[in-house]
Order: C-alpha cells, then sequence, then structure tokens
C-alpha cells in the first residue's frame, strides 16, 4: 500500500518543510511562480561515461518481495526494474519498444502473439523460454491469484506456448490494458523451474530471484540492503552496465536521507514526492536534482457518498475553492503542478491532439464566487470528515489547505489522522473507510494511457469505493476499443464526465524527483524507473 | 539457595512469563482493528474470492484460541512460524536484525554505565559548580528527545565534519563500530543522565554513613574510602536502574533506528504491530521478554558479588 504513502515524515520535519519553503518562494512568473515546467520535464540524464565500481541507491523502505507480481510499488518496482524484462520495455519517454519479445502481433482483437527473442539467457545461464513466459504470465490469471496486478489479467482466456519462441494469449473480450501492461511488472518474465524450486519464499531474501535483466540479484541482506551485480551477458548489448554493482539501502527517514546524499554516503535517490529537504539538495554541490516526466498525482478521494460529498455541487464547490497553485507552492515546495484533470499530460501516449484540446477546456483556476453560489444552491451540507495520514506533513498540509478553502465557501470540513501503516486499509477494507468522507493519496496509472487512470471509475473497480457509476458506458467502450481514435474518443468523454462529477477532486501532478551525486550520471529520470532498467546507464563521471 | 536451585526457578519464572505475555500480546493484537490483509493483497486490493482465498490459506478467521493453540503447538516445536507480511519465516527475520540490535546496545549500556556513573560520583564528591553542572547537563539529557539529539549528531558530526557516516550498521568489526557510535550516544544520553543522579543521590547517601566517617576518622586515603566504602556500597541501586534501563533500551531503540536508518528488533516490533503480523509481533516480544529476564538474572547474580551478604534469588 505504501506506493501511495509518504514514508516517514515527523512533525520536525513538517515545521522543516513550511519553513524551507519559506525560504524558497518563487518569484511570481507568468507560470505563477511555479519552479517546475511541465512542458519542460526530463527523461533521461546524461550517460556517465566510465566504468564505476560500486552505485549505492537508497529506497524509502526495504520491499516486501523482489517477486515480480508482487511488485506494485515504489520502493519494490525501483529494484524489480533492472532484475527483471518485461515482454515490452517501457522507455524513458514512457513510449515502448520490444522487451523480451522481439515482435508482438495482433492477429485479431483477443488473440496477442508474442514472439520471444532469440538468445536471451537467464543468470544462471539457462535459455529464456516460451514455458517460462507462460508460466510468468499463467499465475497471474484466475480468480484466486494472489497477483497485485491481477486486475490486467481479467480477460484473459488463456495462454499457451504455439512454437518454441512463441506465446499466444486469447482474450474473452478486446483489453488494451492487458496490452500496455505487459510494459509494466505485470509483463516480467521470471525463471519457471527457479520460481518453482523457491515455492512461496521466492523474491524473498531466503528464496532468491531468476530473471534476464541487466542486473542479478547478488544479496539480499533483510533490514539492510539488496546487492546486485551487472550481468555481462545481458542481451541487450547497448544495456549491458557500466556500474560493476549496485547497492540498496533503506533509508525511510527523509532528512537522514537527504543528509546521506548531501554526504556522498548514498549516491541517488527517486523521490515519488519532493523531500522536506529539497532546497539543501538543490543548493548542495555533491549532487544534481533532476525533475522528470511521470505518472504520479496528488489527488483527494471519496469514500462515502453519504455525506457531505455526496453531492455533486458540494465537490465541484470545494475544488473551485482550492488554491492548486498555492497548494504546490506550500505543500511540495514548487516541485508540482496544479492538476486541472486526474491524469495530466504525461499520459497522452497516443492521439495526444485530441487529449490535449480536451484538456485545454478545464482549468484550475480558483472561482469561489461560482463555488460559494454552488454551496447556497446545495443547501446545508452534513460536515466533511477527511483521513489524513499521521506523521505526514504533506497530508497535513494539504488538508490545511483544504479546510481553509472548505471555510471560505462555509463548508465545514474535519480531519482524522489516521497512523501511516493503517492507513494502507482505507484502500480496501470498508470497516476501515466508516465516518470517513474522503482522504488523500499519491497515485498513478501503470502506463501513458490515462484509461488506466479513469479505469478506477468503472463501478467495478477496487477503486471505486463509493459505487460512482456514470462513467461506466465509455471506460468499458474503451478498454476494448483497440483503434486508437476510436479509444481516446470514449476516454476523453469518460474524462469530462469524470472532471466534472469529480468522484474524486485532483490536486497536483507529481514529476519524478531525481537525486544522483555528481561523481556518477546517467539513471533514468522519468516514471519509467519503475518498469524498464534505469540504472543500465549509469555510469562515472570525469 | 544453590545456584543450580536459583537458575531452575527463574527458567520456571521465565516460561511462565512467557506464556503469559504471549497470550495477552495475541490477544490484544486479536481485539484491535485491522488486518495484515492490505500488505498481503497488494496496492490494488483484491476481488471477493481473492480476499477469501488469503483469508483461508492463513487462517485470518480462525478463532482466537485456534489460532494461539496453533501458535503454541509451532513454538514448541522450535518453530517461530511465518511472516505472512514478508513472506519469509521470522527466525530469518529476528536474525537478520538482532546483530544490529544487540551491538548498539551493548555500546549503549557501556556508553549509560561510565558517563553515568563517572558524572554521578563526579558531582556527588565535588559538589559545589561541578555538581551544578552536572545536574544541569543531566536535566538537559534527560529533557531532550532521542531523535533532536541524533539529528543534531548527524548535522554537526557526519555531514559537517564528515567523522562519522550518516546511517546504516556497517559491514561488520570496526567499520560497525564505527557506524553505531552516533546512534549509541543519541540512544545513551537520557539514560546515562537519569543514572548519574541516581549515583550522586547514592554516593550521597553513603558518604555520610557512620562507617565512612569512621574511616575517615581513622585516617585512611581518600581515594581507598571512595572505592572500598562509598562505591562499593552505592552500587547496589545503581546497578538496579543499570539492568531495567538496558532492558528497555532494546525496544526503546526504535526512534533512533529511524532517524539512522538502522533495522533493529524494535523496528521490526513497531512495524509489524501496525501491520497485524502476528507472527512477529509474539516472536520479537519473546526476544524481548527474555531479554529481560536475563539481564535481571545477570544483576541478581552481580548483587551477591557486590554485597556478600545478599544471598542469591532472596526476598531481601
Amino acid at each position: 500500500m505504501s506506493r501511495r504513502r509518504i514514508t516517514v515524515a515527523t512533525a520536525v520535519l513538517a515545521v522543516a518543510g513550511l519553513a524551507l519553503t519559506a525560504c524558497t518562494a518563487q518569484p511570481a512568473g507568468e507560470e505563477g511562480g511555479l519552479s517546475v515546467d511541465l512542458t519542460n520535464l526530463a527523461t533521461t540524464t546524461e550517460p556517465g561515461t566510465q566504468a564505476v565500481e560500486l552505485v549505492k541507491w537508497n529506497l524509502p523502505y526495504e520491499p516486501m518481495s523482489l517477486d515480480p507480481m508482487y511488485t506494485f510499488n515504489y520502493a519494490e518496482n525501483t529494484v524489480v526494474a533492472n532484475l527483471c524484462d518485461s515482454l515490452v520495455r517501457m522507455k524513458p519517454d514512457l513510449s515502448t519498444e520490444p522487451g523480451l519479445a522481439a515482435s508482438v502481433e495482433q492477429p485479431d482483437d483477443t488473440t496477442i502473439v508474442y514472439t520471444l527473442r532469440d538468445g536471451v539467457a537467464f543468470w544462471d545461464g539457462s535459455p529464456l523460454t516460451a514455458e517460462d513466459v507462460v508460466y510468468s504470465l499463467q499465475r497471474q490469471t484466475g480468480d484466486t491469484t494472489t497477483s497485485y496486478f491481477a486486475s490486467y489479467f481479467q480477460n484473459v482466456a488463456s495462454i499457451t506456448a504455439t512454437a518454441a519462441n512463441e506465446v499466444t494469449v486469447k482474450l474473452t473480450q478486446p483489453d488494451v490494458l492487458f496490452t500496455q501492461a505487459m510494459a509494466t511488472a505485470a509483463g516480467a518474465i521470471v525463471s519457471k523451474a527457479a520460481a518453482e524450486a523457491a515455492g512461496d519464499a521466492f523474491g524473498t531474501p531466503d528464496g532468491g530471484l531468476q530473471c534476464t535483466g541487466p542486473f542479478s540479484l547478488a544479496a539480499w541482506n533483510s533490514g539492510k540492503s539488496i546487492e546486485l551485480a551487472a550481468n555481462p551477458g545481458y542481451w541487450d548489448h547497448a544495456m549491458v552496465p557500466k556500474a560493476a554493482g549496485l547497492e540498496f539501502s533503506f533509508i525511510a527517514d527523509e532528512s537522514t536521507a537527504v543528509n546521506a546524499l548531501r554526504t556522498g554516503d548514498v549516491d541517488g535517490q527517486f523521490f515519488y514526492l519532493p523531500p522536506a529537504g529539497l532546497t539543501q539538495l538543490e543548493q548542495s554541490d555533491e549532487v544534481t536534482t533532476t525533475y522528470g516526466k511521470s505518472l504520479v498525482f496528488w489527488t483527494m478521494t471519496t469514500t462515502n457518498f453519504d455525506g457531505g460529498l455526496g453531492d455533486e455541487r458540494i465537490r465541484q464547490a470545494l475544488s473551485l475553492a482550492i488554491d492548486r497553485a498555492a497548494l504546490t507552492k506550500v505543500v511540495f515546495q514548487g516541485a508540482g503542478i496544479p492538476a486541472t484533470t486526474l491524469a495530466g499530460p504525461d499520459y497522452w501516449g497516443y492521439e495526444r491532439e485530441a487529449f490535449e484540446e480536451a484538456f485545454g477546456e478545464f482549468s484550475a483556476e480558483p472561482d469561489l464566487e461560482q463555488a460559494k453560489a454552488l454551496v447556497a444552491e446545495a443547501g446545508t451540507a452534513a460536515p466533511i470528515v477527511l483521513a489524513v495520514q499521521g506523521s505526514s506533513a504533506v497530508h497535513e498540509q494539504t488538508a490545511n489547505v483544504i479546510q481553509a478553502a472548505g471555510q471560505a465557501i462555509g463548508l465545514d470540513i474535519q480531519t482524522k489522522v489516521i497512523p501511516v501503516e493503517q492507513f494502507g486499509n482505507l484502500y480496501f477494507d470498508p470497516a476501515a473507510r466508516e465516518g470517513i468522507d474522503g482522504f488523500f493519496t499519491t497515485n498513478y496509472g501503470s502506463f501513458a494511457d490515462a484509461l488506466d487512470v479513469y479505469q478506477f471509475f468503472a463501478s467495478t473497480d477496487s477503486h471505486n469505493y463509493t459505487g460512482w457509476d456514470l462513467a461506466d458506458e465509455q471506460l468499458f467502450a474503451a478498454r476494448a476499443e483497440t483503434d486508437d481514435a476510436a479509444r481516446a474518443a470514449s476516454v476523453i468523454e469518460a474524462q469530462q464526465i469524470i472532471t466534472e462529477q469529480l468522484p474524486w477532486i485532483p490536486l497536483a501532478y507529481e514529476p519524478v524527483t531525481l537525486v544522483q551525486n555528481d561523481r556518477i550520471s546517467g539513471a533514468t529520470a522519468s516514471f519509467a524507473y519503475l518498469y524498464a532498467p534505469w540504472a543500465a546507464t549509469i555510469g562515472g563521471v570525469e | 539457595m544453590s545456584f543450580g536451585a536459583y537458575l531452575a526457578r527463574r527458567t520456571g519464572g521465565l516460561l511462565l512469563v512467557l506464556l503469559v505475555t504471549s497470550f495477552i500480546v495475541f490477544g490484544l493484537l486479536y481485539l484491535a482493528p485491522g488486518s495484515p490483509l492490505a500488505f498481503i493483497l497488494g496496492p490494488r486490493g483484491g476481488t471477493t474470492e481473492q480476499i477469501a482465498a488469503v483469508t483461508a490459506q492463513y487462517h485470518l478467521n480462525d478463532p482466537f484460541f485456534v489460532r494461539y493453540v496453533a501458535w503454541l503447538g509451532d513454538l514448541l516445536r522450535g518453530d517461530l512460524g511465518y511472516s505472512i507480511v514478508y513472506r519469509q519465516d521470522v527466525s530469518a527475520l529476528i536474525s537478520g536484525r538482532i546483530g544490529t540490535t544487540l551491538a548498539l546496545v551493548a555500546m549503549a549500556a557501556l556508553l549509560i554505565a561510565v558517563v553515568g556513573i563517572a558524572a554521578g560520583t563526579f558531582a556527588a564528591l565535588r559538589g559545589g559548580w561541578s555538581d551544578q553542572l552536572t545536574s544541569t547537563l543531566a536535566a538537559i539529557g534527560l529533557s531532550t528527545p532521542s531523535f533532536v539529539i541524533g539529528v543534531a549528531l548527524i548535522s554537526v558530526f557526519a555531514v559537517g565534519l564528515g567523522w562519522f557516516p550518516t546511517f546504516g550498521s556497517g559491514g561488520g568489526g570496526m567499520d560497525t563500530l564505527v557506524h553505531l557510535a552516533l546512534p549509541a550516544v543519541a540512544l545513551s544520553v537520557a539514560s546515562a543522565a537519569y543514572l548519574a543522579r541516581i549515583t550522586r543521590a547514592s554516593v550521597l547517601e553513603e558518604r555520610g554513613r557512620e562507617h565512612v566517617q569512621t574511616a575517615t576518622v581513622r585516617g585512611l586515603a581518600p581515594g581507598y574510602i571512595v572505592r572500598h566504602h562509598v562505591l562499593r556500597n552505592s552500587l547496589v541501586p545503581i546497578v538496579t536502574v543499570l539492568g531495567l534501563t538496558i532492558a528497555t533500551l532494546i525496544a526503546g531503540a526504535v526512534v533512533v533506528e529511524n532517524v539512522f536508518a538502522l533495522d533493529g528488533l524494535g523496528s521490526l516490533l513497531v512495524r509489524a504491530i501496525l501491520q497485524r503480523d502476528f507472527a512477529v509481533v509474539q516472536a520479537v516480544i519473546l526476544v524481548l521478554v527474555v531479554a529481560f529476564v536475563l539481564v535481571n538474572a545477570v544483576v541478581d547474580v552481580l548483587y551477591t558479588f557486590i554485597d556478600p551478604r545478599i544471598v542469591l534469588g532472596s526476598r531481601k
């Protein structure tokens, strides 16, 4: 659950964050004083040219598992992206290229044929076979699979090896999310023999891992570190790592992580939300901070339509009252972009012009007059209770902004603090959501298709806590539509409804914050770091 | 009481305490709301079928006594259980972390003992401004939260001066000592300050005793009197406090562990409690109880050396 969580940030950090924000207040420019330009986010960093012995990287917490089907979270995917190749590879600009499948063909809408690349071997030297691919996908299908990606496999009818180097997937109905998910950890291929031998321990410190990626898993010292070693026999010669080793530490405390980066005790880290010590990093001459293209967004979900948020006019009024430009400055120290829709421009992986045009019709500007009029029209609204994650500066500060916005238009907004380790229960336990009207969360679609985000609002999706169903028709049509233009039309229609009805309220787009020590360079700067080998291009800088 | 009988009684007591604690902890966890499902099913939650399958697989819906007895049975066979959140044996989780915790607590205990006793004795014997200064420092040390000390230590000694690493427990040997130096200091400040105050009070009391006055009148060397008559007699309360302090450091280190990114038993316990990872909570509690009883047994034995009149296991 913690992919949506803010890792430990104490009250002290909250204070420090506010103090730092004050120091970095940007001069108001034509973009509203934002220091991050949405149109100019990085995808890569200058590749390092020198061989390096060891690159030390930090994770915000220790992964729970490295088995790809249990990796749907920041720390887990940061590691696995370098270990296990997927059938399709996500490029740093979030488009795709062939991965372990040299070609992907769709003879008809419900059949997908993956032709495997020749000469690919697992770390132990055994060759990649169609059997391994069938196994890796098959185990994620069915009603009782425990794969975190199960929802992408819901329309899979069969997965069979149709030739020595060919795997054919049959779907019960066309599903564009399945095909695109093959560029994420859902499409990562593991060795059948190794996975069966290790059983439940596969992907844990005891059971090890067996994949084909540019790095191999050398050691996992539970509680301390994960060590990767370069795989010299990697099939993609352009991506053979320049770093002989890659070692992950697990510093959860943000101020300690920032200090470790400043002193060079660790060489780099991806932050999915800007850390409280961002200015210290920006000012340090030890490290370089890069902001990358990202699919991560910050939003207010709704969990209960029996209370104040049940009336869409109240949701619209609240959304209109929020000053998102101020929110990104105060909460994210300028390293955030006011969100007008839930899925932002980085999701436009196809039919870009159509999405751009539709996007242009929405505005993130506050309009208090209209908001007050909507509240008056709705009549008396019940108090709104928002769950706030304990010891998280970002949550607390956002709650303050939302409360202030509510107060300005006469809405009573209360907060309820929930400890960080229990916050995850909100996502799936109806009992945990009792008495709560909404909560804040970071979230992301897995690939550059806005449908993957809007799919949350299909009435059958586990994210749709309130049973809101006004866009079902468009969403189901889009998921089954393999023609890009027709799909874009359905998704844009769904986006229109969702952005007007606001089942969730968009707040900010969050670029990837990549910090690298100046002795190295080359890490992927974009969201693709979660699913494609981002460390293979890291090398030393002279 | 003979040493053998003492050992037998202590072991019996330990087993009884373990049984009662494990039952209470298990019961409290069972009653508290929440479940580990969120951590098993992953961020997208699960369908009704998935939830049912996982619930059955890990017996999450079994009645309390069935689960407790099953856990107890495994324990008697030497199996600490399986962490459903980490998909790992609990024994592996604990053995990976116990070394860090032991090294940290040992270093902190040494610092507490040396600094606490030295400062307390110094304050009591010198009096005047030395006493004032020590008492003031002790008050500051007692009232400063350990994470503030930790952050300050990192800023000054790791970032500023670059003498120590900012985080982690190092690769063993000297490296571990260097890595754990700052965390051990952060962990020991409050306890050392407390021990200093206890030592000061105890030494002051002993100094006024008749046998000390007699020794002084007889013209014995002041150093001899302090070592053999004052300090030795003050040691009983000092050792008692020291023992209790060390036992609580093991779980109490969690804040310091977090600041210095050390994964010890304290962090493991707190996380496991919040994740409802029953087997891990139970196992760490067992380790803590055993440590507590062991430390107190050592203190008991030490009493007999400090004061031969004290008989092992006596109630005096």
